[in-house]
């Protein structure tokens, strides 16, 4: 099963803090080890919302309003995604991460092609998996 | 640059209801104009809060786990979607085609820019670098 780790944003986060090289060492050296275990499928990191969007639908109106927003705990910071086989490995996982105080992670766990059911036909299955490999390749 | 779209929570993906096959096949045929324009790099769903959720916290070092579900729905994300253009107008004009049945015409999105290891400067050493260029590579190709 697949989750996503999301790193929620912070003070820090939101005004461009950037990492010390101790945190990146940290971090890499933690990725590392995800890496080994072969749990590590993705993991990004986003600029603070001053550079982000939203956008509301109400019909055929597409409203767009610049960030910053002043939600923080709202905002997210980043995220991992993790290949693992229970949500207990997840959170063993999660217990090593080098993080300091105050730091809140989510834990949310991914849809799989199997949960959709019939709405999913087999077409649409089959061109679902054509699709994201081709997605997939581009990706570095 | 890399842009990351944010589809925000509502009551009925914390509900867990699944997408009619229209949205299914709306949805599919946007993601494959994304991939025919080399755009789209991933995107995934997430099941609801209750389906497998927790929330960390760090204090003192030590984290302290809670189990979903949470009840603040607007402030929790249904699923991402990751994309690859040449400026933030072009991630705006892909936003704009997302598929408007979903969320029943008032899905609200999130549009967010991708930290890519020029925006680190110097803290980020040659060595930490080349060691996080290695593990995309190797984490990649699990997916």
């Amino acid at each position: 099963m697949r989750f996503m780790v999301i790193v929620k944003a912070s003070k820090e986060s939101e005004a461009g803090v950037m990492p010390s090289q101790q945190l990146l060492t940290d971090m890499g050296n933690y990725n590392e080890a995800l890496v080994k275990a072969g749990v590590l499928l993705a993991g990004e990191g986003l600029h603070p919302s001053s550079k982000g969007a939203r956008m509301r639908f109400s019909g055929k109106e597409r409203t767009v309003i610049d960030g910053p927003f002043s939600e923080t705990k709202e905002l997210i910071a980043g995220f991992w995604l993790w290949q693992v086989r229970s949500k207990e490995e997840a959170l063993e996982w999660l217990r090593r991460a080098p993080f300091d105080d105050g730091v809140e992670l989510e834990l949310r766990q991914v849809f799989e092609m199997d949960d959709f059911g019939a709405a999913l036909t087999p077409e649409l299955r089959e061109q679902e998996k054509r699709v994201f490999d081709a997605a997939r390749s581009k990706r570095p | 640059m890399k842009f990351m779209i944010i589809r925000k929570a509502d009551a009925e993906t914390e509900a867990g209801a699944m997408p009619t096959a229209q949205l299914v096949s709306d949805m599919m045929a946007y993601n494959k104009a994304m991939i025919d324009a080399g755009v789209m790099l991933d995107g995934m769903g997430l099941k609801p809060s209750a389906s497998g959720g927790a929330r960390i916290q760090f204090a003192g070092g030590k984290p302290t786990v809670v189990d979903g579900p949470f009840a603040e729905t607007k402030e929790l994300v249904a699923g991402f979607t990751l994309i690859q253009v040449g400026s933030r107008e072009e991630a705006l004009e892909w936003v704009k085609r997302w598929p408007p049945i979903d969320g029943h015409g008032k899905v609200a999105l999130e549009l967010r820019q991708v930290y890519e290891a020029e925006d680190f400067g110097a803290e980020f050493a040659p060595e930490i670098r080349e060691q996080e260029a290695h593990l995309r590579e190797r984490a990649a190709a699990r997916d």
